[in-house]
């Protein structure tokens, strides 16, 4: 699972190619991450995780916690 | 290595245009007598890689080095300095993969130090960044081109450059040592005044510093030390909002001569210019970086690299980096072997 900001989802992509890895999930954040504050990165975090999980145990996100 | 086919010159210029492997100038068509004869120059066998260059990942071969240095118009004894060069930006210190990608203005700025500026005829003086010096122009070029081509950078897919700046097409400067009051830049970095040296830093544009003496020695020797902090880490710049990159501070031979009256040795401004370059971290300015409390823009007196090079005048020259990346994109320098065994048939 690749996390990619959304600027960056082309680029992504990219290097995913170059490694050999195409067909590695991309999961996007908000661009851009970099310089933003700890409490926002923490509510991303909460935001973005149980769907992370989900996708990486291939269940339904609103069984993830 | 995979040959292209095409029936002339100009149809080679088109298709190398059109599969992106080109700066978007005209290049000198990389046909394989051409690039024989450049592995040839190196001294290295064509097979032998210097590195995997991102973020693509290709291998730097010294042929594909060859390939670049041919399509940039280099001279054939440029050869062992564009191999020290991509060595040098391949140390992960360098950050290459991430410069590659990042959003920032950032280009790999080629110094070059020693004896290898007056042999192989680099430019340090009057305009020594503009245009009509071949060894400067097709140097950077080529490296430019062997990141394009081996290390992938394309803009928007790969090379995730907001804008870029004119030093993404070549950026090379030798230093101006015969005019210069300090000892040879590459001492500064630990190696000898009789070494042929590259150093390669990710650089952002140069930004001019004016600085006009009014005869009183003390007051000349603050204001420009006001004008060259406020150079190396304005209030914009990665250098004062990041924190803790390097920059390179290219003095004309006058504001040099100027600091050494003064007293100044290089060690000694660099410890000068690093107390002055402090930033005060809660100002609006810093947006989302905002931070409490003061920090030094530079980690350390000799993260800010000093040489002399260009005219004698009003303007020193100032080349904030881009200081992020896993390392911070850190300088990297590498010895030059002027003297490869080569065999080519001049």
């Amino acid at each position: 699972m690749a996390l990619v900001t959304t600027l960056f989802e082309a680029q992504g992509r990219f290097v995913a190619r170059a490694a050999g890895m195409s067909t590695v999930p991309q999961t996007l954040l908000p661009h851009p991450v970099a310089g933003t504050s700890a409490e926002a990165m923490a509510a991303l975090a909460d935001t973005l995780a149980p769907k992370l999980w989900a996708r990486l145990l291939g269940i339904p996100a609103e069984n993830a916690s | 290595m995979n040959w292209l086919e095409a029936a002339d010159e100009a149809a080679a210029q088109e298709q190398l245009y059109g599969l992106g492997c080109t700066d978007g100038l005209p290049v000198i068509v990389p046909t394989a007598p051409r690039v024989d004869r450049m592995v040839l120059a190196s001294g290295l066998d064509r097979d032998l890689s210097l590195g995997t260059m991102g973020p693509a990942g290709g291998a730097a071969t010294v042929e594909a080095l060859a390939v670049a240095a041919v399509m940039a118009g280099c001279p054939d004894e440029l050869m062992p300095v564009l191999c020290a060069a991509t060595e040098a930006v391949l140390d992960p210190a360098f950050d290459l993969t991430e410069m590659q990608a990042t959003t920032h203005c950032t280009a790999p700025l080629i110094l070059i130090s020693g004896p290898v500026v007056e042999a192989l005829r680099f430019a340090s003086g009057f305009g020594a960044l503009g245009p009509g010096h071949r060894a400067n122009a097709t140097l950077g070029r080529a490296l430019r081109l062997a990141m394009i081509n081996i290390g992938g950078g394309r803009p928007g897919e790969s090379d995730m450059a907001l804008l870029g700046h004119p030093g993404k097409f070549t950026f090379c400067l030798a230093e101006a040592q015969d005019a210069s009051p300090f000892p040879a830049f590459q001492e500064s970095l630990g190696f000898t005044e009789t070494d042929s040296v590259v150093t390669v830093i990710g650089a952002e544009a140069p930004q001019s510093l004016i600085f006009s003496a009014s005869g009183n020695l003390a007051d000349d020797e603050d204001g420009l030390l006001c004008v060259l902090a406020a150079g190396l880490a304005g209030p914009a710049s990665n250098n004062a909002v990041l924190t803790g990159g390097q920059a390179v501070l290219v003095l004309n031979p006058d504001h040099a001569t100027l600091l050494a009256r003064a007293g100044y040795t290089r060690e000694r401004l660099q410890a000068a210019l690093h107390e002055r370059c402090v930033v005060d971290g809660d100002r609006r300015a810093l947006g989302s970086f905002r931070r409490e409390g003061t920090r030094h823009a530079f980690r350390a007196p000799e993260d800010i690299l000093v040489l002399v090079a260009g005219g004698s005048g009003l303007y020193s020259m100032a080349m904030p980096s881009w200081c992020a990346g896993p390392h911070q994109n850190r300088a990297v320098s590498r010895a030059i072997d002027l003297n490869p065994a080569c065999a080519l048939p001049f």
